[in-house]
């Protein structure tokens, strides 16, 4: 794969914010966010070794957007090509989620198309994964195999720069003034962080293991009572499915403007109550656990019936966020406990 | 150039029939060509204040205007209730799959409706009755509240139940002076003798609580979850299978159903919720 070497960020990512828009990450707190890129700011931008709060999904599908303008339809306003640097393995499979939704050949969601098109997708390695990540257990690792136009790797001298795309190879070709050959310590280096960051993963997630695929247990488990047990400390503050970068749900709202109406797109959560109610008063999902019940069904069951992904990727997201005791990975755990005693007690039987 | 899924076309409201107290059948004029198949259903628009889904009524045969027959029930539906002719208003789709009619060839079709369920059987019957001599026999078994809260009642106590081919019995829950029919839940008018389950196929379309114990009655009946078809009503927002609301386990209702047979979605939860 064509690789080169910058000894730093700062001329690379001029040479890409001339192009287009640029989005990096800003430490806020003990997080980082995406902000828009300033070459101008004297504060270098900082490399960051873990997912961002924001996930790929807000530059995709914002969280409100105009879906359509009537009687009289209006051309929608131009996409302007974009770059989100800082993307993690984690973000690049959670937009393979979303590309099966939105991209579906028979309801071409043109919104997100658009979008899509545009975007100049900047992985860097993640070499610092938090307690929560737990992409290691679903086919997940702490750098991107494939999905990116670029993926930056941090090493001691500076920063090697791989193309995964035509995007990619077009963009270094143009810029090859800013590159040196690689280093063959360089590649060492970013091997062994690779090895480390994902010893590391398996390490924190080194007490959860499962005696068959996911989706076979938390499909075989869809009586247990942990979901409700689980409702006991949900807030229904819906933060989850808000970060979560594969949760897609929206729902369509009209407006009335001066000289014409229109459609919205804004997100919405299965968590809220009255998601899935009709019109007449019925509602299948009236009890939180059984709303809890359905996001993991949907996660690692319906989605994956439907289109052969699961529709979780491990970066633990929600985990972070929820505020008040929820917990996918433990939730997973209590169900394999589940799915293991059941399997037994069938055996004894 | 893909069309934007999410733009409506225009169409106005031409006429409107008083079906009951609560439910009133729209006439409704698209400005573009528009066509759809029986069972499948649109998103209509109420220009400025929502959308909700709904199954025409009318027959899809007759393509220059379409019926749709709505129930006041919540926001656009009581707005609809207020409007007038003349109403402009938004269509997208048609969406979803509708009624397998060609599978129903030389078969028995038994067909239990109730309340406001009786309008995507009031197209699925008119398409039927196009082409009676096709089916075995056309059984259809209806019910409502009282007998005011029938709809389309002006055919249905008359020339429906005339038709060569087809055989129809009505029940209300509760009876007023004039009614002689049948008092009771519509499972009470859904005998094992009615129909020849080994070359017949079942169709449910009601409330939950109606659609659940229908089903349940003709399972006793003797027939097969596969040939027990269901008109389901879940909160079909995008149309696309996108949005999420209507998802019944895998199924997207909007665009894998509205019409499932029982076998489909049988072992998902809370199906008649």
């Amino acid at each position: 794969m064509e690789a080169v070497f910058i000894s730093e960020l700062k001329p690379f990512l001029d040479a890409v914010a001339q192009q287009m828009q640029l989005y990096v990450p800003k430490k806020s707190g003990e997080n980082y966010i995406c902000t828009r890129y300033d070459p101008a700011n004297e504060t270098p931008v900082e490399f960051n070794n873990i997912r961002t709060c924001t996930t790929i999904k807000e530059f995709l599908f914002p969280v409100c957007e105009l879906a359509s303008v009537y009687p009289e339809p209006v051309e929608p306003e131009d996409i302007k090509p974009f770059a989100v640097f800082g993307l993690k393995d984690c973000d690049l499979r959670s937009m393979k989620v979303l590309d099966k939704v939105f991209l579906e050949e028979d309801f071409e969601d043109l919104l997100y198309v658009r979008r899509r098109e545009k975007m100049f997708i900047i992985s860097t390695d993640c070499f610092d994964p938090a307690e929560n990540c737990f992409c290691s257990l679903l086919d997940g690792s702490p750098f991107a195999q494939s999905g990116f136009d670029l993926n930056v790797s941090k090493t001691k001298g500076g920063f090697i720069i791989e193309a995964g795309s035509q995007k990619g190879r077009d963009f270094i070709e143009k810029n090859t003034d800013l590159f040196t050959d690689v280093p063959q310590t360089a590649l060492n280096e970013r091997d062994q962080n690779r090895a480390d960051a994902q010893k590391r993963l398996e390490q924190n997630n080194s007490e959860y293991r499962f005696d068959a695929p996911i989706k076979e247990i938390v499909e075989k488990c869809r009586e247990s009572e942990a979901f409700d047990v689980e409702a006991e400390s949900c807030v229904e503050c819906q933060a989850c499915t808000r970060i979560c970068p594969t949760c897609h749900c929206f729902y369509l709202y009209d407006t009335k403007q001066q000289d014409y109406f229109s459609k919205m797109k804004m997100w919405d959560s299965c968590m809220r109550m009255a998601y899935a109610a009709v019109a007449g008063g019925a509602n299948p999902r009236k009890i939180l656990g059984d709303r809890i019940k359905h996001r993991l069904l949907h996660k690692f069951v319906y989605f994956s019936d439907r289109y052969g992904i699961d529709m979780c990727v491990g970066c633990g997201r929600c985990m972070d966020t929820c505020i008040g005791g929820t917990n996918t990975r433990d939730l997973l755990k209590k169900l394999n406990e589940e799915f293991k005693s059941n399997k037994k007690s069938k055996v004894t039987k | 150039m893909t069309v934007n899924p999410y733009q409506p076309i225009d169409g106005e409201i031409v006429d409107i029939i008083d079906e009951s107290p609560t439910i009133k059948s729209f006439v409704i004029v698209p400005e573009e060509q528009f066509s759809f198949k029986t069972g499948q259903f649109v998103e209509l628009t109420l220009p400025g204040e929502g959308e909700a889904p709904f199954t025409p009524s009318s027959s899809p045969s007759v393509t220059e205007k379409m019926e749709i027959t709505i129930m006041k029930a919540g926001h656009v539906t009581g707005l609809l209730h207020e409007a007038g002719k003349g109403q402009k208003v938004g269509i997208r789709g048609p969406y979803g799959n509708g009624y397998p009619v060609d599978d129903f060839v030389g078969k028995e079709l038994y067909i239990v409706g109730g309340g406001v369920g009786l309008a995507p059987i009031r197209s699925l019957f008119l398409t039927l009755v196009d082409r009676i001599k096709d089916f075995k026999a056309v059984i259809c078994r209806f019910g409502a509240k009282t007998p005011e809260d029938f709809i389309y009642k002006k055919t249905l106590f008359g020339p429906w139940q005339n038709i060569k081919g087809v055989d129809m019995e009505l029940t209300v829950d509760e009876a007023d002076g004039q009614w002689k029919g049948n008092v009771g839940v519509v499972t009470t008018i859904c005998k094992k003798g009615d129909v020849n389950v080994k070359n017949a196929v079942a169709i449910i379309c009601g409330p939950p609580i109606m659609m659940k114990f229908a089903t349940m009655k003709v399972i006793d009946f003797g027939f097969r979850p596969q040939d027990i078809y269901l008109s389901m009503e879940k909160n079909m927002s995008c149309g696309i299978g996108k949005c999420g609301h209507c998802m019944l386990g895998k199924y997207y209702v909007c665009k894998d159903g509205p019409v499932f047979t029982y076998e489909q979605i049988k072992d998902y939860p809370n199906i008649w919720d």
